[in-house]
């Protein structure tokens, strides 16, 4: 009989829960921030968080923005609907007036909501290309560059690398769901612009082998530059399987989600993958003088820096997240004249969002009512002597092109 | 439900089938109803009432996957596939012909069954293990297709925007509107379970979950009700998908991922293998299980660890809960939270006369 | 490079990785095999394994033997310990419960690995070189014949095991029917715990040789999805079944990937191996080297 009395007890837990309403501060500015520590990108989401945080704690550390200290809550997803619906609703119940929405899924999901409650949600590298378009989709935010901005940056890269693209042959190999095919159609129009030859090569979920697809690529298509767009383990994969087929790694570049210190760690380390080139929309490394802010925070408070910041790439991420939020706050804040603003107010600082470069860690962002992409900047970065490496300034890509693809999208 | 009934008088089987086992069941249900439909949505705010549309979502899906798996025995583990083909079928309804949900919910709801029977045809031959692996593929396969047909995923992007259900030119859009809008449905498919497991249809399905030899000579044509019970779950499947659809407004197969059949084999575990009553329970505990541990680490894990710990340890220790949880009950309780109840109801019959 | 270099090419590489798909399949069947339980959670062991393993390098700058030594180890302990407190209470219940309870497991897992040894992605080093092996039109990578040796060698010793050694005839009894096994004085139990411990031999091992593959975090039990084609196909209770059922799976992946994704214009590579898995049922219930089972009332 014991077990079953604990287990009503365990149920009854369950059900108090509910009945929990945590209190509700004047004075801050509420943020709301959904992350994923346990679901298919918990590899992202361990770092990127973290990186989120310490940038607030850092603002509210130096008497918050404008005055006004800054509460971020976190909720985790793990990378599932539901769960994302009950966190927005709980963020909104909590007086968010901006929402850091995170997963391609969650953001669709959530889209039609934010736009009936009027608070905006940033979503950098999730989300559709077309939700750069603010007219068709006013509060969702993708401020970094999307998928169409990074095809492009990446033809441009292997472009400026071989010098020319006449009569080349390029690879595109992607992960084969919706996310992996959105560029398709900008490389398909490149192709015809810059007159080489494109030939794309799928890999499934999980991707967790790709031998074919890259003996492909390597012996019967005979690539001249791979551009490649995988996620999950499925990149340090595709550096092994390309590293073994003999093929030169300064050759291919990746999307955003394939080139991070896990992947070089999982292909085999730094120097197994030395020229190893990825599109970052964030600066990459530790030569920010806003990280070493954090570092001397954490000094401050007698702790060592978390180890999370030996992750750059995905903690520099949350750092972006988190001064874009701050930023935008900080205008809203600023065009109200007072604390007292509303989830329209920091749409309005999103959309005015120009000139800040927190120390060459964000691109030289410009968000208008029209663009929430901010321009679509990215910087390329090369795995050299151990380090990430930038290869060029940030830079955007063939934007006439893309202005085409996403005035089609809308009509 | 909660009435306290004093022994067992019942002399037919009328009676022992019957929906409402004493005249005061129809009370205490009448008075459920009013608290759910009339004082719930009176009482509580948006965001309690965000988390009742969840569960009541999911308590249709769970209720679908019990008749499967609970009352007849066969396995799937491709339930969320189902309710993509319902969301995808009522999202291209919606948007490419302009059909109102009370066409294109029960058209979702339909195309699933018909899925879900194709699907259910190996289940003549094959059975325990290689049926479940049967399904699993059923699932990556409809997966596949949606990812890779434009014309059913709508482009690219492989998801359609829905408009808000309208009932009499009124868009349903707020938490509350739409809480009265899924209830409707749910209400109809507890319903429809109830009376469904208490006809013949649904003691054939039992006599084959128990033993489906037996059963055929006692003339249960088996392949019928197999497929029968395919499509039912997947009916029920469909209509879930499609309430998701509604109720977020978008039609987007990354939502009925392989994760999430398991979440839904879960809830039928732990509510309760063949009793709706315990697929409602497990729905409600599926969903609340993140949110309480969340609340109990907010409140209590301070004490142990730092708030940067917490961040990490709170998703995990959701999963190990999860897990354990299915383990805990599978081990100690194998009838589900339905049974806790059972056990509570039990105890109080005779309470305070214990002995 | 001439068309049939390049199937050669691909057939060497479907062989080679089908058989570090049977490296992990093997855990499944042993269980299946002995305790007719099914493991949905065999990803998760690999994964849990090479974490063990790569946390002994890290944490006290184990030699790699020794943390390989140590991997078998915890997953001994491991198998015994599950055996004893979740699977012993679930024996001669429905199918569906021993499923669920491992996909409990396997959340479990997933979250007391990171819990304990951290998110973050490591690499798992191992003494061999990453270059290729060429060998003609051939291009080999030693990792995948490490992991096609490993292979074949628990296939030679299981297959000595269960026809020549009396624990393995034992277990084999015990297999075919708890009852009369007990009946003749076999400790059904004690065999259950050793088939459990068997399977975190093989998925350490395997953990190692996909460790380095694929890097050690969470995401390595993805490769716990690659088992069941294998499994189905060669048959649950057959360790031949389980090889020939890895090669075919890793043969029809590569054929697929190399000729039918261009036709189709998207990814066939792991869904050709469920359509011909779910043929083969139609026609084979019991898979192609599985046993079949009479059932009587």
């Amino acid at each position: 009989m014991r077990p079953r009395f604990l287990l009503s007890g365990l149920g009854l837990l369950a059900g108090m829960a509910v009945t929990a309403t945590p209190a509700l501060a004047q004075s801050e500015i509420v943020v709301g921030l959904m992350c994923d520590r346990t679901g298919p990108t918990q590899t992202v989401g361990v770092f990127m968080c973290p990186g989120y945080h310490d940038y607030i704690n850092l603002v509210n550390s130096k008497g918050g923005v404008e005055g006004h200290k800054i509460r971020a809550i976190e909720i985790d997803n793990e990378y599932k609907v539901p769960q994302a619906v009950e966190s927005y609703q709980l963020f909104k119940k909590e007086g968010a007036v901006l929402v850091g929405l995170y997963g391609t899924p969650q953001t669709q999901a959530l889209t039609q909501k934010l736009t009936e409650d009027k608070i905006p949600g940033t979503a950098p590298g999730f989300g559709t290309a077309s939700a750069a378009d603010g007219i068709r989709y006013p509060y969702v935010f993708p401020i970094a560059a999307t998928y169409w901005s990074q095809g492009a940056a990446a033809v441009q890269h292997a472009k400026s690398q071989l010098g020319g693209l006449e009569g080349k042959k390029i690879a595109y190999i992607y992960y084969d769901n919706p996310a992996g095919r959105e560029p398709l159609p900008i490389l398909e129009d490149l192709e015809k612009i810059e007159g080489f030859e494109l030939r794309t090569f799928a890999v499934p979920p999980p991707g967790v082998e790709m031998g074919p697809q890259v003996l492909d690529i390597t012996r019967r298509f005979r690539a001249d530059f791979v551009i490649s767009h995988l996620f999950g383990r499925a990149p340090s994969v595709s550096i092994k399987e390309f590293k073994r087929s003999g093929y030169p790694l300064d050759k291919i570049v990746s999307f955003v989600w394939g080139h991070s210190e896990a992947d070089i760690q999982a292909a085999g380390g730094w120097e197994a993958t030395e020229g190893y080139s990825g599109i970052q929309f964030a600066g990459v490394g530790t030569d920010y003088a806003v990280l070493d802010d954090i570092r001397a925070m954490y000094k401050a408070e007698g702790k060592d820096a978390p180890k999370e910041m030996d992750s750059t790439v995905y903690y520099n991420r949350g750092v972006l997240i988190a001064a874009v939020h701050v930023e935008a706050i900080g205008n809203a804040v600023k065009a109200k004249g007072g604390g007292d603003i509303s989830g329209e107010d920091v749409k309005a600082g999103l959309e005015s969002i120009k000139d800040f470069s927190l120390t060459g860690l964000v691109p030289p962002l410009e968000v208008t009512p029209a663009d929430h992409e901010g321009g679509g900047w990215v910087q390329v970065f090369r795995v050299k002597g151990g380090k990430f490496e930038a290869v060029g300034d940030w830079f955007r890509a063939y934007p006439e092109v893309l202005a085409k693809h996403l005035k089609a999208e809308r009509s | 439900m909660i009435h306290r009934e004093c022994g067992i008088y019942k002399t037919s089987y009328q009676a022992d089938m019957a929906l409402y086992p004493l005249p005061i069941a129809k009370w205490t249900v009448a008075a459920f109803a009013v608290l759910l439909i009339v004082v719930a949505p009176i009482v509580l705010d948006e965001y309690y009432l965000s988390i009742l549309n969840l569960i009541v979502i999911a308590s249709v899906g769970a209720i679908g996957l019990n008749i499967l798996v609970g009352y007849t025995g066969q396995i799937s583990i491709g339930h969320a596939a189902f309710m993509s083909v319902g969301a995808y079928t009522a999202a291209n309804l919606a948007v490419r012909f302009d059909m109102p949900f009370w066409i294109s919910l029960p058209a979702g709801g339909l195309m699933a069954a018909a899925i879900g029977a194709i699907v259910g045809i190996p289940s003549l031959r094959i059975k325990g293990l290689y049926l479940a692996i049967a399904t699993l593929a059923a699932q990556l396969i409809i997966e596949w297709t949606i990812n890779h047909v434009p014309w059913i995923s709508g482009g690219v992007q492989a998801s359609i925007e829905v408009p808000r259900p309208s009932l009499f030119g009124i868009s349903l859009d707020t938490q509350r509107e739409l809480y009265f809008f899924l209830m409707f449905f749910a209400v109809l498919a507890v319903v429809g379970a109830l009376n469904l497991v208490r006809s013949r249809v649904g003691r054939a399905f039992v006599a084959i979950r128990d033993q489906d030899i037996a059963a055929e000579i006692m003339g249960i044509n088996i392949f019928r009700y197999k497929l029968l019970a395919f499509a039912i779950s997947s009916f029920y499947a469909g209509v879930t998908g499609v309430l998701y659809t509604y109720y977020l407004g978008i039609a987007n197969y990354e939502q009925f991922q392989l994760v999430v059949s398991i979440d839904y084999l879960a809830m039928i575990i732990i509510g309760g293998l063949g009793s709706i009553l315990g697929s409602i329970f497990g729905a409600i505990f599926i969903t609340l299980l993140p949110i309480a541990i969340r609340w109990f680490m907010e409140g209590f894990g301070y004490l142990l660890f730092t708030q940067a710990e917490l961040m990490n340890i709170v998703p995990h220790m959701r999963l190990v809960l999860f897990g354990a949880l299915i383990i805990v009950f599978l081990v100690l309780e194998p009838e589900g939270l339905n049974r806790l109840w059972q056990n509570v109801r039990n105890y109080f019959r005779v309470w305070p006369f214990a002995y | 490079m001439v068309e049939w270099e390049f199937l050669i090419l691909l057939l060497t590489n479907g062989v080679l990785i089908g058989l570090m798909y049977a490296l992990i399949a093997l855990g499944f069947v042993l269980i299946y095999k002995a305790t007719d339980a099914i493991n949905f959670a065999q990803g998760e062991f690999v994964m849990f394994a090479s974490l063990i393993v790569v946390f002994a390098i890290l944490a006290f700058g184990a030699p790699l033997w020794l943390a390989i030594a140590v991997g078998v180890g915890g997953m001994i302990a491991f198998g015994f310990g599950l055996e004893r407190v979740v699977l012993r209470p679930l024996i001669g219940r429905p199918v569906v419960a021993v499923i669920m309870a491992t996909i409990g497991l396997a959340a479990m897992l997933r979250g007391i690995g990171p819990m304990l040894f951290g998110s973050g992605t490591q690499s798992l080093a191992l003494p061999i070189s990453d270059a290729p092996i060429i060998w003609g039109p051939l291009f080999i990578s030693p990792i995948q014949m490490l992991g096609a040796g490993v292979s074949i060698c628990f296939l030679a010793v299981f297959g000595w095991f269960f026809l020549k050694s009396r624990k393995g005839i034992a277990m084999r009894a015990v297999a075919d029917n708890q009852q009369v096994a007990m009946a003749m004085g076999i400790n059904v139990e004690r065999y259950f715990a050793l088939a459990w411990a068997m399977a975190g031999i093989v998925s350490a091992l395997g953990g190692v040789v996909w460790g380095n593959m694929l890097g050690v975090d969470v995401q390595l039990a993805l490769v716990g999805l690659k088992v069941f084609p294998v499994v189905i196909l060669g048959g649950l209770d057959s360790i031949v079944g389980a090889i020939v059922g890895g090669i075919i799976v890793g043969v029809v992946e590569n054929v697929a990937a190399g000729y039918l994704d261009p036709i189709v214009g998207g990814g066939t590579k792991d869904f050709a191996p469920y359509v011909l898995m779910i043929l083969v049922l139609m026609f084979r219930p019991y898979g192609i080297f599985g046993k079949q089972i009479i059932e009587r009332i």
